[in-house]
Order: C-alpha cells, then sequence, then structure tokens
C-alpha cells in the first residue's frame, strides 16, 4: 500500500465559463451531487442567477471574464470565505472559432490563445497554488475537445488551444504528484454551441461516422466530469473521450 | 493602395483558376461547384487581393458558406475590402 493517502472527493469545485451549455450543465449537475459550487462566467445568465438563488448557501456565483485575473483572483477569494477552500477546479471556459487561419486576424488570434490556454493555465496555478499553501489534496478536470486529436478545417487555433491544455493535463499531474488528480475532459461536437462552426455537410459526415448515431450532447459529458471530481479512481493525467467512437 | 474594383478581382480570380488549367465562365451566375472553386481556391484569390493593396482580408468561415456562385465571390470580396 503507498504511503500517499487517496485524493478525497472535491466538495467545492470551482466552474469556469458556468453560465450555459456544458459548464451551466457541469453546475447544476454537481449541485445535484450535493457539492458546492462556484462558478463564474463573462455574463451571469438567468439560469446560474437561478441556481444561486436556489442554492444560496451552496453557490457563488459572479460576472467576471476570465481572462481578467485580478478579478479572477477577487472571485477565488470570495468563493473560499463564502463557500470554503476550493478543493476542485473545472476549466471549461472558452471561445470558439470559425474562420481559415490564413484570414484569421492577429488579434482573434490571441484573444483565442489567451481564453482557452493562457487564461485557464493561470486560472490553474491560481487555484494550486491555494491548494497545496493550505496542505490540501484536490481535483482539477480540464474540458477539452476532440479538435485536439483530430484535424477540424476552420478551428486551428481552438484546436491548438485545446491541444495545449491536453498535454498541460499530463505534465501537471506528474508535477503535483498525486496531491491533486488532474484530467481532461475531451467532448465531440455538441449539437449546438460551438457545433453552429461547422458547416451542416461536416456535421453530417461526423454523425454518419459515429457509431452512436448522434452528437454528443451536455448530458452525456457531466457525469464524467463528476466521476473525476468525486469518485476515488486512479485516473490521473488522463483525457478521457466522449464522442460516441467518432474519432476511433 | 486603393482597393480593387470587382472586375479587377475578377481578373484575379480567372488567374486563380487559370493555374489550375480552368476557365472562368462570363456568367457571374454560374456555380462555384461546376467550376471546381472551393475554398482554398477563394482563400487564394483574397490572398492576392491582400497582395494587391497591402491590406489583410479576415473573414469567418459562415460568411463565406454562403458563396455560391462567382458573382457571390466578387460581392464578398468588394464588400469585405470595405469593411
Amino acid at each position: 500500500m503507498s504511503d500517499t493517502p487517496v485524493v478525497p472527493p472535491s466538495t467545492v469545485v470551482l466552474v469556469s465559463g458556468g453560465s450555459r451549455g456544458l459548464g451551466l450543465a457541469i453546475v447544476t449537475d454537481l449541485l445535484a451531487a450535493g457539492t458546492k459550487v462556484a462558478a463564474f462566467a463573462r455574463t451571469v445568465t438567468p439560469e446560474l442567477a437561478q441556481l444561486a438563488a436556489e442554492h444560496p448557501d451552496r453557490v457563488h456565483v459572479g460576472a467576471v471574464d476570465v481572462t481578467d485575473l485580478p478579478a479572477v483572483q477577487a472571485f477565488v477569494r470570495e468563493v473560499e470565505q463564502r463557500l470554503g477552500p476550493v478543493d476542485g477546479l473545472v476549466n471549461n471556459a472558452a471561445v470558439g472559432q470559425d474562420s481559415m487561419h490564413t484570414h484569421t486576424s492577429t488579434a482573434d488570434l490571441a484573444r483565442i490563445v489567451e481564453t482557452n490556454l493562457t487564461a485557464p493555465l493561470q486560472l490553474t496555478r491560481l487555484v494550486v497554488r491555494r491548494m497545496l499553501g493550505q496542505g490540501r489534496r484536490g481535483r482539477i478536470v480540464n474540458v477539452t475537445s476532440i479538435c485536439a486529436q483530430r484535424g477540424f478545417p476552420g478551428l486551428v487555433a481552438y484546436s491548438a488551444t485545446k491541444g495545449g491544455m491536453d498535454a498541460a493535463t499530463r505534465s501537471l499531474a506528474r508535477e503535483l504528484g498525486g496531491r491533486l488528480l488532474v484530467n481532461a475532459v475531451a467532448p465531440g461536437f455538441f449539437a449546438s454551441e460551438m457545433s453552429a462552426v461547422l458547416g451542416s455537410t461536416q456535421l453530417d459526415q461526423i454523425v454518419r461516422r459515429t457509431p452512436t448515431g448522434h452528437l454528443t450532447e451536455p448530458a452525456e459529458v457531466v457525469p464524467v466530469v463528476r466521476m473525476l471530481l468525486r469518485e476515488q479512481t486512479n485516473i490521473n493525467g488522463q483525457v478521457i473521450v466522449v464522442d460516441g467512437a467518432a474519432s476511433v | 493602395m486603393d482597393e480593387l474594383s470587382r472586375a479587377q478581382i475578377r481578373d484575379l480570380m480567372a488567374q486563380v483558376l487559370a493555374n489550375q488549367g480552368k476557365a472562368l465562365p462570363d456568367d457571374d451566375g454560374t456555380d462555384l461547384r461546376e467550376i471546381g472553386f472551393r475554398s482554398l481556391d477563394f482563400s487564394e484569390l483574397a490572398l492576392r487581393v491582400e497582395d494587391e493593396t497591402g491590406e489583410e482580408l479576415n473573414f469567418d468561415a459562415p460568411g463565406l458558406r454562403r458563396i455560391a456562385t462567382v458573382g457571390d465571390v466578387l460581392d464578398f470580396l468588394v464588400t469585405l475590402q470595405r469593411q
């Protein structure tokens, strides 16, 4: 038996980009599982605000841009005061892309990299520093994408950032020596939101090549995120693809 | 340099096709699929326009997906230069 104690289930989880889509589904699911949840996004949607109103003792939300590091730091301090020390992080906030690389402006390239790669690395650093500094253990789940592993036109910078987060997941798991479990979940294309960047021909092609016969739904991803945050497993440094075997 | 006219862009489009051994029809209503003008050809044309004007032409894919005819290509690039 190893001397390293197991990492306990997360009890206070911070979710970036938690106001809609998969992020909102993750927040809702974690609440149902009894977890305290802090969520931020550029805009707090009525759905997220309603969750906060319904669970005032277990939810803290804020309108914070993930690229605004001082605002993110202030939000984390608020969360710790209201809900207790953060021992779980879901890096979900991201911006999409729908443009050929040659015709994507340099400003847009910088924005995609800043939002999807730099910001989650900074948020992770912030949260890990607080966990380690307080002698706590915890878990991190990075929401990446099948784009990190397979090529799709119009998503060059987006794919690069998601691949970067997959790579960071592995290295961080090594670096943190088992005190934190760090994993990634890589969904296939959702029927909504990010899939708007693909043409109907591409989407039809993906569906035809998917053995399960349908695009991934957020409801099919949240149990995996919950498992990584809550269940006792020895999964660490992995990227779990949820795409109905479309990419296999 | 000033923006290119529709006719000048048409000439460049003809060059892109000529490099592939294809001819640009006179009819602006010609479907791009008939002449095998694909998204990368559009990209090449846009870059040629950039070379002439010295201004980057950046755009998202949805606008590109609405382009179906030779005239759509020319209209798109004329409009894009003014943005």
